[in-house]
């Protein structure tokens, strides 16, 4: 009897466990466990290991990127053309999406690098590597042709927009402080080596992997949800890549354009998903130049005090934020154990006394950790300061358009306003007429 | 036509879509509930088989049972599965038939939420960034508040850590049981005394100061590397010891597992304590009054310092009965002092090295059997429990000095117990037995906090707590479980107690070691009796609890060990040959007994080489 119990909860295990143990086995080439011996006589059949193909993976993961993002330039920048983005987004949801699982993504792949900048220990995967820098490569050249439709996230989004009801242009804009605080974060967690939260809260990666947190997947339903009836709400009020991309994308060499020939009739500007495009405005002043002056040197006085105060605010905050690393709960384990000691330990202790832990290394371990969380928060609390000053300087500034514009660091290149402009339309049928 | 079709396509999946979501969240919630490996069914009939071996019906029954279990897990998996996939082709077709729908309808101008007036968004926008800027300021603070002293009355587990880690990184060794009580309980960190009912004089009552307080708790984590046992039955005299590896088996006639043996100079009941590598204990007789100090691995008597030349020293010793003697007080040290008091109302200090730092005598304490009260450490302070029939009191000294920091009359009728520290809700409690009572004190200013009465006759036992519970008994009276918190009696039992040995608990049992040889374990939280041992023998010794294993010596010097779970069951049983009846001290690796004439360290054979 032991012996079926014990067969069936190897069996569950083992399925339970079977994606690391692909990834595992191979290489150890051990069992963990001894098998059970059968009275029976069952005899195990052989084991086979799968050759790795991870590399194989990485170079079709790399080559496909790099070819959807050329598409997509090559379509909003030559051609001025929406379908192939589309066909990018599909293929991208697909693939990098549902295939691949969501995992590895360039939004992701910052913490990496994050990481591998504060800990010369930690060796960035080349394939989050490039998926990092790629992208950005791409932007100062193209524009935010990556968050068009070869971005996983944002093209599942893009693909399940009907309509772009507007929100507030107030709202959105500062809103748009958001992702900035997400991204600080996310490098704050990832140097200390504490916890990868863009990949623990990506919203999409449960819909992808069609299972997962229950929290984590209503939230991506809501979000895609919330997508069908506007534009990208991922992308503009939480991605912290495309947070990163959009400063990039302000000095990108050739990117999507209005056309010369506008004529104003304001079609693009309401097609727009993201609210990107910035029709003429006449500034009409409300208040003396002066004052606005004054309020713009407030702002950049302002900037080293929020700075501070942020680096102080996130510093106070920090052992509260380092509770995130699991050196820091398991310490808070093992002192709660010593002084009250229970009757059975939990897996976390066990597994560490087991490993003949003490609680006089790990408060060594904790205490390097917390330094860590100290003078990093510091730092993120500043630029999360810093952001917010700018923000309020940006907004500050008056400026006088005489024409459509587009706005480089909001526009994430779906060629949208292509579909929409009809002088677009009329110079491609003309190309088409034209032998 | 083809419009009205595809909007009635998208209302019925929406429909679809959010019933079916509905169904599968509930399904899923029951699917995560379940766990075919712990069906209840299978398991109760998995008992009775343990009950009742060799039926072969049971355990085919549990076997097809078990089977239906786990298909039935693993359908539902399936049909879950099944489910998402539904639910992602549903939302699909949801989505194209909307797109279609929409297909022909373009976004036309004029739209727009938001007003055109680009300078009147941009100074709303100002407002917003303002709104949020004050959201992220409020959660860092809010974060802050749990964290940080500055917003708090006293510390938490955090800032002890700080300190204590902080010491650790400027290479003073932290104690782990001290360390641990300290970050997962907090201690105060002002506490001003005024101790209006002081038995001394106005300069006497001192008043203790925040910074004094802070050096207290920090110095309560100072000490030497590797696990200490500053006090009687550890550093809190809890009888719980963080140690690790140590033995469970030992021959004092074969010398197995045994690093060193020695006569000690002069007799006592008191209990070795170890701090770094030195272990002290103290011995008396009519000619003198002894602290000793032995090297803890090579057994060397270090020092001996003799508590001699003492103002307001008794020239005639007072009188004892033999099974208590002149030497029952277990010394106390804090890694940078160690205090030792005698019958004859001795109080005697010495720094590590054996250099007389102060003395002085308390006053012959008017005892029919022989002051026995241990001393307990307390960061820089010294816990002196003087109960005497005369003028019970309670003080505490400063450690390095002498100096009375405060002192407490107490009403009780004189006992032989210990004090205690109890850690509750973040902050340390000076627990006292007493007749009629168990009283807890603030050890910064002798504060009392609460007060339960319950015990009678001769009090020896000392008491213990955990998780906020103190614990207390004494013989013909009862064990009382005390909420700390609040003072009150969450409940009594008498089927066991003990008379001279004190019990341990955990927070789920407390144990106890009777003077009739029964070893018993009650429920921390009901008070009812879960298993006893008869051993027919006699325990004056105190159970210790160290990596789950409950440890004590019987007089006679046999050493049970016992599971120190619910099971309490018996590991290990081994006569040792020599009379006991001090507690042991532990440290990693090592235990030392202190027997009726000499002392002796156990450990396994590689430690003692090492």
């Amino acid at each position: 009897m032991k012996k079926t119990v014990a067969f069936s909860t190897f069996t569950l295990k083992v399925c339970s466990l079977l994606p690391a143990l692909l990834l595992f086995v191979a290489p150890v080439g051990a069992q963990r466990f001894p098998k059970p011996d059968f009275e029976s006589g069952y005899e195990y059949p052989e084991l086979r290991y799968a050759m790795p193909s991870e590399q194989l993976w990485m170079l079709v993961d790399v080559a496909l990127l790099v070819a959807l993002m050329s598409l997509v330039a090559w379509a909003v920048v030559r051609r001025r053309t929406r379908t192939p983005v589309v066909a990018a987004s599909i293929i991208s949801v697909a693939y990098f999406g549902f295939f691949r699982s969501g995992c590895i993504c360039s939004v992701g792949a910052i913490q990496n690098v994050a990481l591998a900048l504060a800990d010369s220990s930690y060796t960035v995967p080349l394939a989050a590597l490039l998926f990092f820098i790629l992208p950005i490569a791409f932007t100062i050249l193209f524009g935010r042709v990556f968050c068009a439709g070869v971005c996983p996230l944002g093209a599942i989004q893009e693909l399940v927009n009907v309509r772009s009801y507007r929100i507030s242009k107030a709202l959105a804009a500062a809103l748009g402080v958001i992702p900035w605080v997400y991204l600080i974060l996310a490098v704050l967690f990832a140097v200390t080596r504490s916890s990868f939260i863009i990949c623990r809260f990506d919203p999409f990666i449960g819909i992808f992997r069609l299972g997962g947190d229950i929290g984590m997947i209503v939230f991506g339903a809501l979000l895609l949800v919330a997508a069908v009836f506007t534009g990208r709400p991922f992308c503009r009020f939480l991605c912290p890549y495309g947070a990163l991309l959009s400063l990039f994308s302000r000095v990108s060499v050739w990117k999507a354009k209005i056309t010369p020939s506008c004529i104003s009739c304001e079609l693009c500007h309401s097609a727009c998903p993201v609210d990107a495009i910035r029709p003429p405005y006449a500034n009409k002043v409300k208040e003396s130049r002066q004052h606005g002056v004054r309020r713009v040197l407030r702002y950049m006085a302002l900037l080293p005090l929020m700075a501070g105060a942020g680096a102080a605010a996130l510093y106070v905050a920090s052992d509260s934020l380092s509770q995130t690393n699991k050196s820091v709960r398991l310490y808070r384990m093992v002192a709660q154990s010593e002084v009250a000691p229970q009757d059975e330990l939990s897996p976390e202790l066990e597994a560490f006394y087991g490993q003949g832990g003490t609680a006089q290394e790990l408060s060594l371990r904790v205490e390097s950790i917390q330094a860590d969380f100290r003078r990093y928060s510091a730092v993120a609390g500043a630029l999360i300061g810093v952001v917010i000053a700018l923000s309020l300087i940006t907004l500050s500034l008056k400026r006088t358009r005489k024409t459509y514009e587009i706005s480089d660091a909001a526009c994430v290149s779906c060629a949208r306003c292509f579909d929409y402009c009809p002088k677009n339309r009329v110079k491609a049928t003309e190309s088409r007429i034209s032998p | 036509m083809k419009k009205k079709i595809f909007r009635n396509i998208a209302i019925v999946s929406a429909i679809f879509t959010v019933t079916f979501s509905i169904m599968l969240i509930t399904n899923y919630f029951q699917v995560r509930g379940f766990n075919p490996l712990q069906a209840e069914v299978v398991e109760t009939l998995r008992q009775i088989n343990d009950e009742n071996a060799g039926n072969l019906k049971l355990q085919e029954q549990i076997r097809q049972l078990d089977l239906l279990a786990r298909r039935a897990y693993f359908v539902r998996l399936d049909h879950l599965m099944v489910g998402v996939y539904i639910l992602v082709g549903m939302l699909a077709v949801f989505v194209v038939s909307l797109r279609l729908y929409y297909a022909k309808e373009k976004d036309i101008p004029g739209r727009q939420v938001s007003p055109a007036d680009d300078w009147a968004t941009k100074t709303r926008a100002r407002e917003y960034v303002g709104w949020i800027a004050g959201g992220l300021a409020v959660a860092a603070l809010t974060l802050a508040f749990f964290t940080t002293p500055f917003f708090k009355s006293g510390t938490n587990a955090s800032d002890a850590q700080h300190a204590t880690v902080a010491q650790a990184a400027s290479g003073e060794a932290v104690e782990r049981t001290e360390l641990a009580d300290m970050e997962a309980e907090g201690t105060p960190l002002s506490a001003e005394v005024n101790d209006e009912d002081s038995g001394g004089s106005g300069d006497d009552s001192v008043a203790v100061k925040e910074g004094e307080m802070k050096a207290d708790l920090a110095e309560a984590s100072a000490s030497k590397p590797g696990v200490t046992h500053n006090c009687f039955r550890g550093n809190t005299s809890n009888a719980i010891s963080p140690a690790r590896n140590v033995p469970t088996s030992w021959n004092l006639a074969t010398g197995e597992n045994i690093a060193w043996a020695s006569k000690i100079p002069r007799h006592g009941f008191n209990s070795p304590v170890i701090n770094g590598n030195k272990v002290f204990i103290t011995g008396a007789d009519e000619q003198a009054r002894e602290l000793y100090c032995y090297d803890l691995t090579t057994g060397q008597l270090l020092w001996t310092l003799a508590a001699s030349n003492i103002a307001g020293s008794p020239a005639q010793m007072p009188e004892t009965t033999e099974d208590t003697g002149l030497a029952a007080s277990t010394v106390a040290t804090n890694g940078r002092q160690v205090c030792a008091i005698f019958a004859s109302g001795d109080l005697i200090c010495a720094d590590m090295d054996g250099r007389r730092l102060w003395a002085k005598n308390l006053g012959v304490p008017e005892n029919h059997y022989g002051y026995a009260s241990s001393l307990l450490a307390f960061g820089s302070s010294l816990i002196v429990q003087y109960d005497n029939s005369k003028s019970p009191k309670v003080m505490a000294l400063d450690m390095a000095t002498g100096v009375e920091r405060w002192v407490k009359n107490r009403t009780d009728k004189i006992t032989w117990s210990s004090p205690i520290i109890a850690y509750v809700n973040g902050q340390p409690q000076l627990v006292l037995m007493g007749c009629p009572s168990i009283t807890a004190y603030n050890p910064g200013s002798g504060e009392q906090y609460w007060r339960v009465e319950g015990l009678s006759g001769e009090v020896a036992s000392s008491p213990c707590s955990a998780a906020g519970v103190v614990f207390g008994a004494s013989e013909y009276a009862a064990l009382i479980a005390v909420n700390a918190t609040t003072g009150e009696t969450l409940w009594t039992a008498s089927d066991f107690l003990p008379e001279v040995s004190s019990p341990v608990a955990t927070e789920s049992n407390v144990y106890l070691a009777t003077s009739y040889g029964v070893l018993a374990c009650y429920d921390a939280k009901t008070g009812e009796l879960v298993r006893s041992h008869e051993l027919n023998t006699e325990f004056y010794s105190s159970p210790v609890i160290t990596e789950g294993k409950l440890y004590v010596f019987s007089n006679s010097g046999t050493m049970f060990i016992y599971s120190a779970n619910r099971d309490f069951s018996l590991l290990n049983s081994f006569d040792t040959g020599q009379k006991t009846f001090a507690t042991p001290a532990f440290t990693d690796g090592r235990i030392v007994v202190r027997t009726e004439n000499s002392i002796y360290c156990v450990a396994e054979k590689k430690q003692a080489r090492s």
